[in-house]
């Protein structure tokens, strides 16, 4: 076949101008609407259907916001400080155990993620959430 | 090479496949990276939080106001609506992750009705914004 062209003097070339259009106007769009998100965040659980009760009591480490943004680990008022601490105590009496973090509807969000945050950094494997009905 | 040397005479052309190759590995990279995140059109004052980890695959971004608005996709939206854009957006993408954008000021009652709202859509894997401090 290549010989054939030759000796006809001319050689059959692809066009491949209107891919490179295409291929550019695609390259351009990609480039326009690639936007590189980095956004930072905390996983957390959230126990759909199971209510609390489901679990044994024993391996749940319950950790209480009121309405007032105040905390309470077994009933006792403790600051978000501490929370970790008391976290890390109740972690080495029960090491399986699940932190659940129920929270009332009005406290802040950040005051939760703090918590969420504060328990992550004592070491439990599992937060959930749960609201306070 | 067959080419130039018969045009020789008539003009001189420019190689230009090593272009293409760049030109095409650019697009292939942009066409795997792209995510088309859904921005939510407003940027509440995040929380900051020690154990905070990098998203990169968080793509269905939801953010509450200070004053308990759900804002998704640049408009704000109301609770009852997030569960059909959810899906929506989960059938645009099978593998999209949620990352809600609380403010701290914001109720955490509506955050939970929210995560609750976002796992019936069909997304489990949810996570709260936060700035990572330390």
């Amino acid at each position: 076949m290549r010989r054939r062209q030759r000796r006809g003097d001319d050689e059959a070339q692809i066009n491949i101008t209107p891919m490179l259009d295409i291929v550019f106007i695609m390259l351009i769009f990609f480039i326009v609407t690639t936007s590189f998100v980095k956004e930072f965040g905390v996983d957390v659980n959230r126990p759909s259907s199971a209510p609390i009760e489901e679990q044994r009591q024993s391996e749940v480490i319950a950790v209480r916001i009121d309405q007032n943004d105040q905390i309470f680990i077994e009933e006792r008022l403790i600051d978000v400080r501490a929370v970790r601490a008391n976290i890390e105590s109740g972690l080495a009496v029960q090491p399986e155990a699940t932190v659940v973090v129920i929270a009332d509807r009005l406290a802040d969000a950040g005051l939760l993620v703090r918590v969420v945050d504060q328990a992550r950094v004592a070491g439990a494997m599992q937060v959930s959430l749960a609201a306070a009905r | 090479m067959t080419v130039q040397r018969q045009r020789e005479e008539d003009e001189i052309e420019i190689n230009i496949t090593p272009m293409l190759d760049i030109v095409f590995i650019m697009l292939i990279f942009f066409i795997v990276t792209t995510s088309f995140v859904k921005e939510p059109g407003i940027s509440p004052q995040r929380p900051s939080a020690e154990t905070a980890v990098e998203k990169t695959r968080g793509n269905v971004l939801i953010a509450i106001s200070q004053t308990d608005q759900i804002w998704m996709d640049k408009r704000s939206v109301e609770l009852n609506q997030v569960r059909a854009l959810v899906e929506a957006a989960l059938a645009e993408n099978p593998e999209s992750s949620a990352v809600i954008i609380a403010d701290s000021q914001a109720n955490s009652g509506i955050l939970i009705d929210l995560m609750d709202q976002i796992r019936l859509g069909g997304i489990g894997n949810i996570s709260i914004a936060a700035e990572p401090s330390g």
